[in-house]
Order: C-alpha cells, then sequence, then structure tokens
C-alpha cells in the first residue's frame, strides 16, 4: 500500500501536550507526536531528550501526568502494556525481553498461547504460525523450535518483532534496533521495516544515526529537553546540518579535534603487541602503540576488534603472543599485570564491564588506585574524593560532583567516568572499545577532544570503533580487521569511509 | 576545550544533585527507618510489662542473646554485600562449638577452647573461599555442602551427646561477676566486632573492594582487583565471625552441642536484608545488620515476657519481617 | 536442604517418640529426620559407655531356644537413641541363646524400609522395630507379620495394631502428669503458689501430651497457678535463650517444669547466669547429667521425670520370650500383652542411685 500523496492520511495515533515528571526531572514538558498509518516516523534526540519516557508513555509502561492520546481517532488512556498491546501497540526494546530459555515459538506466543480446552498448548499451531510470522518478516531460516538464547542479536530483534506481530498490531516501536546489528543485518532490518509498512503498519523508529533515518525514514520528530522541538519534518529532504542543529545546537562538522602533524615516533612504543592470537578468534598480530599516538582498529562486529582488546588488557588469555609495556614483558591473561604495568581498558559493555552503577562518581573513579589512598589498608577517603574530583574536572565530567551517582550520568559522561579511573591510576596505555556507544551527537564531540588531548599528553591509545567515520576522524594511525585478520594498515589521512568499507567487506560474501 | 554540552543537562544536573546529597544520607535514612521500627517495639515493650522490660537486667539480657547471632550476622553482611550468600554459618557455630568443647580440647583451658573455636570457624570459611573462588562452585551450592559437612562432622564428634564445659574461667566469663561496668563481656566482644566490621567496610580498601565485587564483579576485575582473591577473604571472614560466635555460644551455654546454631543462616541473612544490605550485593550496612538483629531479639524478648506462645511469635515475627521492609523500602524511595 | 538445622533438632525432639496417640507428628518430623540421612554419615557407637540396664535376670533366664532377633532403629544422633541401641545390644549379650541383628541406624525411611525387608528375608526369628516414623513403616510390620515373623514395635507406633504383636512405648502424657503431682505436692500448702513452663519444641505433638498432662495435674492443686510457658527447641543453645527470658518475665516463682533434660542444660546455666535459686526445678526424660545434678543436690534441679530408653533392654526380654513361645513372669497371663506403656517415674535425690545406671549422656 504506497502511501496516498494527495491529503494527508488520518493520523493513526497523536499524542499531544505529554507531560511526565519524575522526582526532581521533567522527562517530558508537552510533547507532541503524530504518527500516520504506514509511515515509519523516527523519533530524534539525545540521551535524556525524553525518547524513552515518551514510548514508554506510548507502551503503557508509564502514566503521563497530563496531556491527550488518541488513537484511530478515540482518545484513549493506555492504563497498562496489555492495555497498550490490545489497541495494537507493540514496542520492541533496546533490551530484548526474550526468554532465552524458550523456544522461538514459545516466545512469540509467550502470555497468548493457543490452547485447547483453554490450558493444553497447541504447540504445533504456535509453530506453524511463528513459521509464517518469520517468512512474512523475510526470515524463514530462523527455526521456530530452537531456544532463543542460541540465537544471534539479530536473530533475537526478528523475533521480538514476529511476537508484536503475532498480535493484532498497527505501530510497532523500535528503541535503536540497530545498535546492536552489523551492516549487512542492518539492510536485513530495513526490508523487514518496508514490509511491515507495505501492510499498513506504521514504525515509530528511534536511533542515533540520521543515515538510517534517511533511508528508511518518512518523517522525523526531534525532541530536546523533553520539548518536541520539530514535530512533522520530512525525514529524507531535511538537511542534516538542521537535524543536529535542532538536537544540539550545534554544527557537526567540528566534531573531530584536529590532528597533529605526522610525526616520526622513535624509541619504545608505549604499547607493543608481538604475535599474539587466540584460536578461532584472531590470528596472529603484531601491533604498537607510541606515546601520544592514537590507532584505530576498524572492522566488523565478529573481525576480533574487542577480543584482541581484551585479550591485550589479559582479560582473555591468549594462545601464543606477547605485550609489552614502555619494552617490559608482561604475564599473559593477567588483568591485573596489565593494570600494575599501565594498560587501562575503558570496555564495550560501560554498564557491564566497568561501572559500578551503585555508586558515586568518586568511587567508580578511584577503584583502581585505592591501594594510592590507603596505608595499611585504612583509606583516606577526603585524599581520595579530591584526587578523584581532580581526574574528572580534568575531562569536564558533569556534574562536577564526585558524589553524584554514576547511573544519574549521562552515558558520556558515564564514560568519562571510565576515562578518569585510568586516568587518576596515570595509565601508559588505554585501550577504548566502543567509546561513544550510546553517546549522543554532541557528547561525542567532546569525548574525541578528551581522548585527543589525553594522548597529546602522551598516552598511547587504542581505539576499537564498529564506526568507520570514527575510527577516520579521531586515529593517527588505522588497522583495519578482517574475520581477525590484519588486511590493511595506513595513516588515518591516507583513508577514507569507502576505502575501509572495501577492505572491510573484501572477501565477505554479499549480503 | 569546547564547553561540554549542557542542553540537556540542566534537569538533570539538578537531579544529580539531589540524589547524591541524598545518596551520602541514605544508609543513615534506612538505617532511621529501622530505628523507628525498634523504637515502636520499645514503645510495646514499654507499655505492656514495663517493669520487667525497661529494667537493666532486661537491657542486659537483649544484648546478650543477640550477640552470638549479632557477630555471625557481621560477617554474614560481607558476604551478602559481595554478592554472595553463606549458608553454612549456623552448621560452622555448630561444629567450632563441639570441637571446642570436646574433652581433649577442654584440657588446654581457656585458650585452648578460644582457639579451637576461632580456629575451626575461620578452617571452614577457608574451604568455603576455596571452592568458590578458585573451585569456582555457585557460594549456594559450596556452603550448602559445607552445612551439610560441618553439620555431620559435629554430629560424628558428638554422638548426639551435649558436651559440657568444665573450664570454669570460660563458664564465669557468662556470670554475672564478669561484667564489665554492668556489660556482660560477650556483648562487649559483640560491639567490637561490629565497630571493626563497620570501619573495615566503610573506611578500608578491603571494604571498598567487597562493594566493588558485589556491585559488579566484571567490572571490578577488569578495573584490576583480584576478584577471587577477595571472594576467599570473605567467606574466610564469614568463617572467622562463626569462630567468635561459637565461642560465644559456649560461654554462653556452658557446653557445645551438634544443634547449635540452628537455622542461624537464615536469622542472620533476614536481619542483614532488613538492615538494608542488598541481596544481589553492591551495598551493605553494618549498622543495620545490627539493628536487624537487634529488632529480631527485641521482638523476640517482647513476646516472651508477654508470654505469648510459639505460633502466635511466629506469625507475628513474619508480618514484622514484611512491615520492616516496607516501612524501609518507602523510606528509601523518599530518599532517591 | 537448607532445614537440614531443623531436622537435626526435630530428630532430637522426636526422640522420646510417640505414644499410640503420637501418630500425627510422625510424618512431620521424620520427613525431616529424612533429610538429615543424606548429609550425615552413620557414626559408629561408643563402645566404652557402661551398660545402661540394670542387672536384675530377666523373667525367664534360663538358656532356651535359640532366637535371632533383628533390631532396626533410627540413626543413634542423640543420647537418647544412643542408650536405645546399647541397652538392646548391652540385653541381648546377657542372654547365651539370643543372637542380635542390628541394622545401622538411618533416618531415611526408605532405607529403614530396606533394612527391614533385609532381615525379613534372612527370616530372624522376632523383629524388633523402632521407626524412624510409624505411619510410614506400617506397611513394612504387616508384611513382617504376615510372613510369620512376630513384631515388636518400639516407641513411635504403627498406624495400625496388625502390623506389631506388641508395642512397648513411653508415656508423654504421663511425663507431665508426673511432673505436676511431684509438683503439686512439693508446694502443698503454699498459697498463690506460681509454676512455669518450659516446653519442647511447639509443633510436636508429643510436647502437647506433656503439656496436657502437667496442667491436668496442676488442677488437683487449686494454690498453684501457671504463670508462664515458653517453647524451647530441645537443644542446650534454645533452653538457655528462653529460659533467660522467661526468668526476666518472672520474677518470682515456685517451680519449673522442664520438658526435657537437654534443654535443661542450658536452662540451668540461664538460671545460674541470673543467680536465681528461689524455686525447684523439674526435668525430663532422665540424663545422666540431670541425675548427677539431682543426686549432687547443689542446684534448682530437684527431679526429672523418665523416659526410659531401657525400653529397649524390654523390648529384647519380650522378643526372645516371644521367640522361644514364652510368656512373661509375674503376671497371670499365659501370652505377652499386646501393648507395653511404660511409667514415667520421677527420679529425685531418695532414689536417684536406683536409676543412675539408666541416664544417658
Amino acid at each position: 500500500m504506497p502511501p496516498d500523496p494527495a491529503p494527508p492520511p488520518t493520523p493513526l495515533l497523536t499524542m499531544s501536550r505529554i507531560t511526565k515528571t519524575f522526582p526532581g526531572v521533567r522527562a517530558l514538558d508537552g510533547v507532541d507526536l503524530e504518527v500516520r498509518p504506514a509511515e515509519v516516523h523516527c523519533l530524534l534526540g539525545q540521551n535524556g531528550a525524553g525518547k524513552s519516557t515518551l514510548i514508554k508513555v506510548l507502551a503503557g509502561a508509564h502514566h503521563p501526568d497530563s496531556g491527550r492520546i488518541t488513537w484511530a481517532g478515540e482518545t484513549v488512556t493506555l492504563k497498562s502494556p496489555t492495555a497498550a498491546m490490545r489497541l495494537g501497540i507493540a514496542t520492541i526494546y533496546q533490551e530484548l525481553d526474550l526468554v532465552e530459555g524458550l523456544s522461538v515459538a514459545e516466545n512469540v506466543h509467550l502470555g497468548h498461547e493457543p490452547t485447547t480446552a483453554g490450558f493444553l498448548v497447541r504447540r504445533r499451531t504456535a509453530r506453524t504460525t511463528t513459521a509464517a510470522l518469520l517468512t512474512r518478516l523475510g526470515h524463514p531460516e530462523i527455526d521456530p523450535n530452537r531456544l532463543v538464547g542460541t540465537l544471534s542479536a539479530a536473530q533475537q530483534q526478528i523475533v521480538s518483532m514476529a511476537r508484536a506481530l503475532s498480535h493484532d498490531v498497527r505501530l510497532i516501536v523500535m528503541d535503536e534496533p540497530s545498535a546492536a546489528l552489523d551492516p549487512d543485518e542492518v539492510d536485513n532490518l530495513f526490508r523487514t521495516v518496508a514490509s511491515l509498512t507495505a501492510d499498513g503498519v506504521a514504525v515509530v523508529y528511534i536511533s542515533h544515526r540520521l543515515e538510517e533515518i534517511r533511508r528508511i525514514g518518512d518523517r522525523v520528530t526531534v525532541l530536546k529537553d523533553g520539548r518536541a522541538v520539530a514535530v512533522g519534518l520530512p525525514a529524507r529532504s531535511t538537511p542534516t546540518r538542521d537535524i543536529v542543529a535542532l538536537m544540539t545546537g550545534r554544527d557537526v562538522a567540528y566534531a573531530f579535534p584536529d590532528r597533529p602533524a605526522p610525526q616520526d615516533r622513535p624509541g619504545t612504543p608505549a604499547l607493543h603487541v608481538q604475535g599474539l592470537c587466540r584460536t578461532g578468534e584472531f590470528e596472529p598480530l603484531d601491533l604498537t602503540v607510541h606515546p601520544g599516538e592514537i590507532v584505530g582498529l576498524a572492522g566488523l562486529v565478529g573481525s576480533g576488534r574487542s577480543e584482541i582488546l581484551e585479550t591485550i588488557y589479559g582479560a582473555r588469555k591468549p594462545t601464543a603472543g606477547q605485550v609489552a609495556v614502555d619494552g617490559r614483558q608482561l604475564r599473559a591473561g593477567s588483568v591485573r599485570a596489565a593494570v600494575r604495568a599501565g594498560i587501562g581498558l575503558a570496555p564495550e559493555e560501560r554498564k557491564a564491564q566497568a561501572l559500578l552503577m551503585l555508586e558515586s562518581v568518586t568511587r567508580n573513579v578511584s577503584v583502581s588506585t585505592l591501594s594510592r589512598f590507603s596505608r595499611a589498608g585504612w583509606l583516606d577517603r577526603r585524599a581520595e574524593r579530591i584526587a578523584a574530583q581532580q581526574a574528572t574536572r580534568e575531562i569536564s565530567l558533569r556534574p562536577d560532583n564526585p558524589d553524584a551517582h554514576v547511573r544519574t550520568l549521562s552515558g558520556g559522561n558515564q564514560q568519562k567516568a571510565v576515562l578518569a579511573r585510568w586516568l587518576l591510576r596515570g595509565c601508559k596505555v588505554l585501550l577504548l572499545d566502543e567509546p561513544t556507544r550510546g553517546v549522543d551527537v554532541g557528547a561525542r564531540a567532546e569525548l574525541y577532544a578528551v581522548v585527543r588531548r589525553l594522548a597529546d599528553e602522551g598516552l598511547a591509545v587504542l581505539l576499537v570503533s564498529s564506526e568507520v567515520p570514527e575510527v577516520l576522524g579521531l586515529a593517527d594511525r588505522v588497522l583495519v580487521l578482517r574475520e581477525g585478520r590484519l588486511v590493511h594498515t595506513s595513516p588515518a589521512r591516507e583513508l577514507d569511509e569507502h576505502r575501509v568499507l572495501d577492505l572491510v567487506m573484501e572477501g565477505s560474501p554479499a549480503p | 576545550m569546547t564547553p561540554p554540552d549542557l542542553t540537556k543537562a540542566a534537569p538533570a544536573q539538578v537531579a544529580a544533585k539531589e540524589t547524591a546529597s541524598k545518596g551520602s544520607s541514605r544508609l543513615d535514612v534506612r538505617n532511621l527507618s529501622l530505628l523507628g521500627v525498634l523504637a515502636v517495639l520499645i514503645a510495646v515493650g514499654g507499655i505492656t510489662k514495663p517493669e520487667q522490660f525497661l529494667d537493666t537486667g532486661n537491657l542486659q539480657l537483649v544484648l546478650t542473646q543477640a550477640s552470638v547471632i549479632g557477630v555471625v550476622t557481621v560477617g554474614m553482611t560481607f558476604v551478602i554485600t559481595s554478592g554472595g550468600i553463606d549458608l553454612s554459618v549456623g552448621a560452622i557455630v555448630a561444629l567450632a562449638s563441639v570441637w571446642a568443647t570436646t574433652v581433649a580440647t577442654q584440657e588446654y583451658g581457656f585458650a585452648g577452647i578460644l582457639f579451637t573455636a576461632v580456629l575451626v570457624g575461620t578452617a571452614c570459611g577457608l574451604v568455603n573461599g576455596v571452592l568458590i573462588a578458585y573451585g569456582r562452585l555457585v557460594p549456594f551450592i559450596a556452603t550448602l555442602a559445607m552445612l551439610a559437612a560441618a553439620r555431620g562432622l559435629a554430629l560424628q564428634i558428638t554422638e548426639g551427646r551435649t558436651q559440657m564445659v568444665t573450664v570454669n574461667s570460660v563458664l564465669d566469663l557468662g556470670l554475672p561477676d564478669a561484667y564489665v561496668l554492668g556489660i556482660p563481656p560477650l556483648v562487649l566482644v559483640f560491639a567490637a566486632v561490629t565497630v571493626v566490621g563497620r570501619l573495615l567496610l566503610n573506611r578500608t580498601t578491603f571494604g571498598r573492594r567487597t562493594v566493588a565485587v558485589g556491585g559488579n564483579a566484571e567490572a571490578a576485575r577488569l578495573a584490576g582487583i583480584d576478584v577471587r582473591r577477595q571472594r576467599l577473604y570473605l567467606y574466610l571472614l564469614s568463617g572467622l565471625c562463626c569462630g567468635i560466635a561459637a565461642f560465644l555460644l559456649i560461654v554462653l551455654s556452658g557446653s557445645g552441642q551438634n544443634t547449635n546454631g540452628n537455622l542461624y543462616e537464615l536469622d542472620a541473612i533476614a536481619a542483614a536484608i532488613i538492615g538494608g544490605t542488598l541481596l544481589t550485593g553492591g551495598r551493605g550496612t553494618i549498622v543495620g545488620s545490627v539493628l536487624g538483629v537487634l529488632v529480631f531479639t527485641t521482638i523476640t524478648n517482647i513476646f516472651a515476657l508477654n508470654n505469648l506462645q510459639s505460633d502466635v511469635q511466629q506469625i507475628a515475627k513474619g508480618a514484622i519481617i514484611v512491615a520492616a521492609v516496607l516501612v524501609q523500602r518507602r523510606t528509601a524511595h523518599d530518599g532517591t | 536442604m537448607p532445614k537440614t538445622p531443623d531436622s537435626a533438632r526435630s530428630d532430637t525432639a522426636a526422640r522420646p517418640g510417640s505414644t499410640r496417640r503420637g501418630l500425627l507428628f510422625g510424618g512431620a518430623a521424620v520427613s525431616a529426620t529424612a533429610l538429615l540421612a543424606a548429609c550425615t554419615s552413620n557414626e559408629p557407637t561408643k563402645k566404652d559407655k557402661t551398660p545402661a540396664t540394670d542387672n536384675r535376670p530377666a523373667a525367664d533366664s534360663a538358656p532356651g531356644k535359640k532366637v535371632t532377633i533383628g533390631f532396626a532403629g533410627p540413626q543413634a544422633d542423640h543420647g537418647w537413641l544412643n542408650a536405645i541401641n546399647e541397652n538392646a545390644r548391652n540385653r541381648a549379650k546377657k542372654y547365651a541363646d539370643v543372637t542380635l541383628d542390628i541394622t545401622e541406624g538411618s533416618n531415611d525411611t526408605a532405607a529403614q524400609i530396606g533394612q527391614i525387608q533385609t532381615l525379613i528375608n534372612k527370616k530372624v526369628d522376632v523383629l524388633v522395630i523402632l521407626p524412624t516414623d510409624g505411619k510410614a513403616l506400617t506397611q513394612t510390620g504387616l508384611a513382617a507379620m504376615k510372613a510369620g515373623i512376630p513384631v515388636i514395635n518400639l516407641d513411635r507406633a504403627f498406624a495400625s495394631p496388625q502390623a506389631s504383636r506388641c508395642y512397648v512405648g513411653g508415656d508423654n502424657y504421663g511425663m507431665g502428669l508426673n511432673a505436676g503431682r511431684y509438683i503439686g505436692e512439693k508446694l502443698k500448702g503454699k498459697a498463690g503458689a506460681k509454676v512455669v513452663e518450659l516446653a519442647g519444641i511447639d509443633s510436636l505433638e508429643l510436647t502437647r501430651l506433656r503439656t496436657q498432662g502437667f496442667d491436668d495435674a496442676l488442677k488437683n492443686y487449686p494454690n498453684i497457678t501457671k504463670v508462664a510457658r515458653q517453647a524451647a527447641e530441645f537443644t542446650v543453645e534454645s533452653g538457655q535463650a528462653k529460659m533467660a527470658q522467661l526468668l526476666q518475665a518472672q520474677p518470682q516463682f515456685d517451680a519449673l517444669w522442664n520438658h526435657d533434660d537437654d534443654q535443661g542444660v542450658g536452662a540451668l546455666r540461664a538460671i545460674a547466669q541470673a543467680g536465681r535459686k528461689d524455686f525447684l526445678m523439674v526435668g525430663g526424660a532422665g540424663a545422666k547429667s540431670a541425675m548427677d545434678a539431682i543426686k549432687a543436690d547443689n542446684s534448682v534441679l530437684k527431679a526429672t521425670v523418665l523416659y526410659p530408653p531401657t525400653m529397649s533392654a524390654s523390648a529384647i526380654d519380650l522378643a526372645r520370650a516371644l521367640g522361644q513361645g514364652k510368656g512373661i513372669g509375674g503376671i497371670a497371663e499365659l501370652e505377652i500383652p499386646a501393648s507395653l506403656t511404660l511409667y514415667s517415674a520421677v527420679v529425685t535425690r531418695e532414689n536417684v542411685d536406683d536409676y543412675l545406671p539408666t541416664g544417658f549422656n
């Protein structure tokens, strides 16, 4: 059903003047949103702009303080997720809410299993309908009998969508569905979205990635500080510059800090990796990072990028090879040895791998340096707090309050807390794994500047990112990985995005 | 460097500051609510049985009865804060108490009994710790195994018989003549363990690492903390506390018995949880745990003084646990 | 499994067993004890203990036909059960014509059924069974009887009288009754006398029976009021804790009835700690430590009411008589009675020497 250009169709959903206040925060401050049938409506905004709150209101998980929701011409109240589901609104959250120990079919029908006599689950029916839904989504290869835990992230997302479609759904909300996907998987996702809209289903699509919005979006609503600063902009024709300006009030062109002129770097490298490998993950690898240098690792998910960083850090035991810091070899497979030698890691999964979410900024920053503030195990808490504050000030962590709880910080500031940890420790080599994941556009620029400045002060930085422009913009030297193998090394200024993508994809089966 | 992006910061920042300022006093809020519960209990006791309840002797009694389980709870609080659990505490107390009261041990007098109790407790904790930290057993399973084994060994040692203490210096420690300025020695030990525990958890690297391991073990490991060694120490500490508690129990009851320490694990876990320690780890409070113990002991005391029978006692105890947790959660909720 | 410590306790609790009326609690107590069996090893019984049985000759000690007696009891994880085993063993040794086939005690119902089955297959002449759970072993008793092997049911009664030839057990109600009578007589003439009761585990039938007997006895003494009752858990620790509270609650009273000598150790400790001497205490079960204290007469403990472990020795006597087709002397009956409920004697300073050999550790 191609969209009819002539009169604007009646909106499927209208949310007007929605407000929602949490203790101390006005999360939504009179937001408007209008979604038409069969359109892809993109919702843009930085972290904390109110996107999550808005979609939770839409999912019936939060109750707005005021405002009106109209669904297919009728005013409704979304009392609960079930009520929203009954109307035909399904939400696919970033953290998929699937039960890993159940099969695909069981997940799809969870809570509304087809039954005989009210309690006997008709498993065959469940399997058939699931298979039909998966085919409709363009993924007939997923076996309804498989355990969801054994599926890839992309496949799990498909299952989530199938679950939404198993209800009579008219609007699907997708919260950053591409965040965990590889490029070819993203293409699949887009095809699925297109087939949904072709069936008349409306999609509310949330993403940080502007280029995705260009590709599949029809209209865009931009949120900032709990308000809708632009409603229903055409997704394809609005200039990027305008959208970024709406989101941040700043121009994206300045995002990357200036790169120092290329220079010879004699002397011992800060980090020297020789023949490091892990069977099944990556092949023997040599690399050096000198003080003051930022080296970027580019590659697809599954190319072994994160594994390499974690092996250098000692969190994984290498099959063979050595890691040396300032010429001194490290004991293999020991995080403590790496930390003691002066390596710091800002891991990919910040919340799961780096942060103590219940604790204050100070305690998150000082956790690797405790012994410095203690005598015979006794902590000097004042010295600790002062030092932590110093470290966080140095990289402009906001708020400037060492007692703030780290969970109240934005993604970018949480990342800064991790960086401050290693800054305080005084490390020589910093390993950054997807440093800007979940960090909004404005804050990214700031993080880039911090990383560059740390390098200028003599730190050796090894950067991994799935966003090619980030690697190209920030690194001095780029190593391109494909399927666990180093395929190319050159200065960043000699590469462009297409070239890197070519290198990355070369030999990969066509999507 | 460009000024930080403050576009969205205004409300969030205010909120963060509010949380932070309350965050530092959160534990106090939690403790306050428990103090409230305790105050209500004291009022109930004072109204129903003014003469017997509001009496120095009764205060001594309540504190003495709280001492044994209280020391165990301090150790348990550390373990729970680190995200673990120790189901073997009661069994370790039993084993340490009977090992320390065998005829052979008693020949070495006061020191022999004290040393054996503490050593056996610590050794059991060491076994737990090694199994969990290096054997990679789930704490629930490892300590459950220790529970069974220690109870069995205690039974084997005693053959079900009560072992009477004949060392007078040990026995005398439980009698009124040994009170220091009106404070029973058991209570002094309990107080000392509490103070040391509180300082250890809040003011030392050991405590900080415990919280870090409980809050996010993977993050702690990647931050360079030796998580396994920390776990080992934590179960060792819990075992040590059980050993001390076993000695207190020997002094209190004048005997060692394989049935000692019955269901201590549940009492200690309950006290720690209503005290405000997170069962999932990452947050713990010694003062809260001790208040939790005192709440339970006071309840028991009031019930006994009012001659309520065990059926009523159990029903009321269950209701009070739920009420205390609800009150506490409401208070905690207002605090954030 | 976290219930295990509990089971250790209820096991102790179940120790004095149930009378025929005591079937109700059996299931709960034994399901708990069954748990314990998985966790504890079977420890050997202590060999150096003095025989607890008296040396009076049995009804007919003249050697007769050879008799093999199978004996199956619970795990001896408590002094009283230890004493049961030893009494049986020592009694059997006295008879040249008796062979005792004693199983390794178990608290697991299934294991005990298996052990008894083995004894049946071995074709022993008589079976003595102290069930972990009387109800659960009823079918096994029936099977033995059908196989022609007379069964003597010790202490914890089967659900059906058909499952045994003869029942021998203690009397919990009688314990309370005799404790009450003893206290009543001691406080006779004292106006406004107060007594306090330290009971055992409240969820057990036997505890209720002991309390019931005690209350019934006190009805005969209008000058006495029971002012407080708290339930301990048959353990030293709980005895100390509950007694300490009782002493605080009751600044003055005249007598204390404590259901169990083991928890009495803790109770005595609490009494010493409180420095109280103003009342008399009556214990229960008949532990040696209690009898020693009664004999020494240096504490408030003046008497204890028996729940005699010698019942297993009597069971051996009866089993031997059954096996040889004899009656027992001293009564007019030709046949052995179908039921024998033992008397809960009160042991005081005057008669303690008679009973001291039966006291258990």
